[in-house]
């Protein structure tokens, strides 16, 4: 019963931000320069006449008063029908969803990259804290902040596809379409996670009940997997979810580099385009599954951790 | 704990193996149908820039739709830029607004079905119906079938450039019929035919048995789509394309060092230029226009920010048109020219006039970065010669024109796109047109523009257009710097892929790969 108050509870939560967003965003956009008729008439350097733009700018719905098209597109949220693109004349919705397979599997493929790396160097860092191991992975973490990701793709690219032609520059298909764009994406962020969950075991270490089993003779693999690593990385598992949300939300600079048929790389289409419909159904979309994966994690946090249930 | 964590992996890895699942059923629809190519037909891949959001060819993607040669017009533009016969065959003109056109026989749209009048009428119609650049560019009355074979086109006005501007992707020809249907691609009347679309990903062409004209040599095309320059480049240096199109300036280094590849460039019909704002205080007087355009450093620019792909310019149109060629004028230096009209250097070195230096705002945009670093050169130029100019980089450069205040502005324009001079004219010069930037009135301009849009001999045009161009110079509205070249790569083994000065003909039927 519990569990469906605490449901409803951030069932509520994600309509107020839904709410929120879209009014937000239709408003930014109304306030960002750039006419969205004239954008797509003037593609290719080509001079336009105004006739040829106004009757775009009607065909588009774009002459109605503000507060018509932001009751339409307040209807539209809530029905589930986002209107048109400007530039395909398809569905917004149906725009959205052929790119968001593509979106996941990257996501997906870059959260296995950044929790290898992150449990990884991770738990290496801790138990061999202040040696060669420990250093390299302060550096490791250090380089994985400061490397920008367009850099790092295109090093990457470089290397393993030019010179060594190991994996494709670019484009999605095969498994080894998905090497490169998923290190680029998990490396840099996974070695900061590590120096995370180093720091969480290496306080854990020093906890009571730590010491407590090991005076009970427990063997150390199975203090260090069952006890220190298990509270050590509740924290992390915040940080992946936010992660995994944001890389679901489109990795703009590694789908556009990578060439990636996705959300991220769709986006930046269509900001470019002034796509008003495609924007803001996108923002409304990544804000629904960053709050749903948001839900998970506390619906997780609830059902094992019990002081939340008191 | 450990279920929450065993939870998080087993949910990525299900993802990873949905995902992986969904991509070998499209890897295997598209090594089956690769069988399909006959065996000593090599498969000949190129990154585009740009991707289509759809193929509709009236609609917005109308340029990419003819980039990969799978469509037609009536009217094709021939290597000088002339209009030459393509799906019509012969035309000619009955008075000022009345124009007949004879089709081309036995052509068939990639669905079969036979080309004649009626549906060439229904094709023009419905691109007149949702494009309004159609109806800008045609300025039609009525079209008619005459008989199965011959149209005849009446004018609402005299449209002395109805012929080249019927070269306008907008006016592809199209089996209308197929357009609406979801499920297939439009029938169209090219070379080559959609085999397969991937949204964002590639199109795939196959060559078109039936094809009315010289068959194509290769049996497959596929068009990657790759926005990122960077990428674009070591797609093809690694081999995994084999040609690559509009290649960033600054890589051409790497190029010309890699003997697998070939540099391939031609002049644009683009014109990089300065604006002035002739409603500003400071350019409403000529001989200002004057004193700024005498301190451009055309030919630094070209070698510096074009790395020598590129041509000085003295006019909208570039010079490989048969009007664009336009005598060097002999310009004074700034200096002669200010002391002319009253100003004198101040202990700093700046102009200054009862009391006033000269401070100017100059616009840029980011999307074409060579125009900032042109702006940034002028203005360190003009400096130099006394004159301060704050240099702001604005997103959305039409916008910033119409609302913001602004002096000088960094602008790039495509003047000739079917090789003629009329359109351009008349939306960026004529004194009534919303799109005169630089709210440029001239009299003469007006009557020259109202004058080539009934002229149809092609030499009285061509006069025309270049005694518009001496008016322009002489009014200075703007300064024109570079006209760009076209840039692509390819591999040694391609065959024919050179860029043409108009920007929507990329694949034709005579590319091949040894």
């Amino acid at each position: 019963m519990r569990l469906i108050y605490f449901l409803g509870d951030r069932f509520l939560q994600l309509l107020i931000v839904v709410f929120t967003v879209s009014t937000l965003t239709f408003l930014l956009l109304r306030l960002t320069p750039g006419d969205p008729a004239y954008i797509l008439l003037h593609a290719n350097d080509m001079p336009v006449s105004e006739t040829a733009i106004e009757a775009l700018r009607e065909e588009l719905g774009l002459t109605a008063p503000l507060w018509v098209q932001y009751g339409q597109w307040l209807m539209n949220v809530f029905t589930w029908q986002w209107g048109d693109s400007y530039v395909s004349n398809e569905p917004v919705v149906t725009e959205l969803l052929s790119r968001f397979p593509a979106t996941v599997e990257l996501a997906a493929a870059g959260l296995l990259v950044m929790l290898t790396v992150t449990v990884g160097l991770g738990v290496l860092t801790a138990v061999f804290s202040n040696g060669w191991m420990d250093r390299t992975g302060r550096v490791l973490a250090i380089i994985g902040a400061a490397v920008p990701s367009f850099w790092l793709a295109l090093l990457m690219i470089y290397f393993f596809s030019v010179k060594e032609g190991w994996f494709p520059t670019m484009g999605r298909g095969e498994w080894s379409h998905l090497v490169l764009p998923s290190l680029t994406l998990g490396l840099g962020i996974g070695a900061v996670y590590a120096r995370v969950l180093r720091k969480n075991m290496l306080e854990m270490f020093n906890q009571n009940f730590i010491k407590a089993s090991k005076a009970r003779g427990l063997s150390n693999g199975r203090i260090l997997v069952f006890q220190v690593f298990k509270h050590a990385s509740m924290p992390i598992v915040t940080m992946l979810g936010t992660s995994f949300a944001f890389m679901l939300g489109g990795s703009i600079i590694v789908e556009t580099i990578f060439a990636w048929p996705g959300l991220g790389s769709y986006i930046i289409q269509s900001i470019n385009a002034r796509d008003y419909p495609v924007i803001q159904g996108y923002v409304i979309f990544a804000s629904i599954v960053f709050v749903k994966i948001h839900i998970l994690v506390d619906v997780i946090f609830y059902m094992i951790d019990p002081r939340l249930r008191r | 704990m450990k279920k929450n964590v065993w939870n998080f992996i087993f949910i990525v890895i299900s993802l990873l193996f949905m995902t992986s699942c969904q991509n070998d059923s499209v890897s295997e629809e598209q090594n089956g149908s690769n069988e399909n190519s006959t065996a000593n037909d090599e498969r000949f891949t190129v990154a585009f820039t740009w991707s289509p959001a759809n193929l509709d060819p009236h609609g917005t993607e109308s340029w990419e739709v003819m980039r990969a040669g799978i469509a037609e017009t009536l009217v094709r533009l021939d290597e000088n830029l002339e209009p030459s016969p393509w799906l019509a065959k012969d035309w000619e003109q009955e008075d000022e607004n009345t124009w007949i056109f004879e089709l081309q026989e036995n052509v068939s749209f990639h669905n079969g079905k036979e080309m004649n009048a009626e549906n060439v009428k229904a094709s023009l119609e419905r691109s007149l119906d949702i494009n309004q650049k159609t109806v800008d560019l045609l300025q039609l009355e009525s079209i008619e079938v005459v008989d199965d074979n011959t149209l005849k086109m009446v004018t609402k006005e005299p449209n002395a450039a109805l012929i080249p501007h019927l070269a306008d992707p907008s006016t592809i020809i199209v089996d209308v019929a197929t357009v609406e249907d979801e499920t297939a691609s439009p029938s169209l009347t090219g070379a080559f035919q959609v085999k397969e679309f991937h949204k964002d990903e590639s199109l795939i062409v196959e060559r078109f048995d039936e094809y009315w004209g010289e068959q194509a040599l290769l049996s497959e095309i596929e068009i990657r789509f790759i926005s990122e320059g960077e990428t674009r480049l070591m797609a093809l240096q690694s081999g995994e394309v084999h040609a690559a199109t509009d290649v960033p300036i600054d890589n051409l280094p790497v190029l010309e060092n890699d003997d697998d590849l070939e540099v391939l460039t031609t002049p644009s019909l683009r014109t990089h230029m300065m604006l002035y704002n002739l409603e500003s205080p400071f350019f409403e007087d000529l001989t200002h226009r004057k004193a700024v355009d005498a301190s451009i450093p055309k030919e630094d620019i070209v070698q510096s920010v074009m790395m020598g792909e590129g041509t000085a310019a003295n006019s909208p149109f570039a010079d490989i048109l048969p009007f664009g060629e336009m005598p060097e004028e002999e310009t004074q230096s700034i200096e002669e020219i200010m002391k002319k009209s009253g100003w004198n250097k101040n202990k700093s070195g700046m102009w200054e006039k009862e009391g006033e230096i000269v401070e100017l705002t100059m616009l840029t945009f980011p999307q074409r970065p060579e125009l900032t670093v042109m702006g940034e050169i002028i203005q360190s130029e003009l400096l130099d010669e006394g004159i301060s100019v704050d240099l702001r980089q604005v997103e959305n450069i039409d916008e910033a024109l119409s609302s913001e205040k602004w002096d000088i502005a960094m602008y790039s324009m495509l003047t000739a796109h079917t090789g003629d001079p009329q359109y351009f004219q008349n939306i960026f010069y004529h004194s009534s047109s919303s799109s005169n930037v630089s709210s440029y009135k001239s009299e003469d301009m007006d009557r020259m523009i109202e004058e080539i849009n009934r002229t149809t001999d092609d030499e009285k045009r061509n006069d025309l257009a270049v005694r518009m161009q001496e008016q322009l110079n002489e009014d200075l509205p703007q300064s024109f710097i570079v006209y760009p070249n076209t840039v692509f790569a390819a591999r040694s083994e391609v065959k024919e892929f050179t860029p043409h000065p108009i920007e929507y003909y990329y694949i034709h039927p005579l590319i091949d790969m040894e």
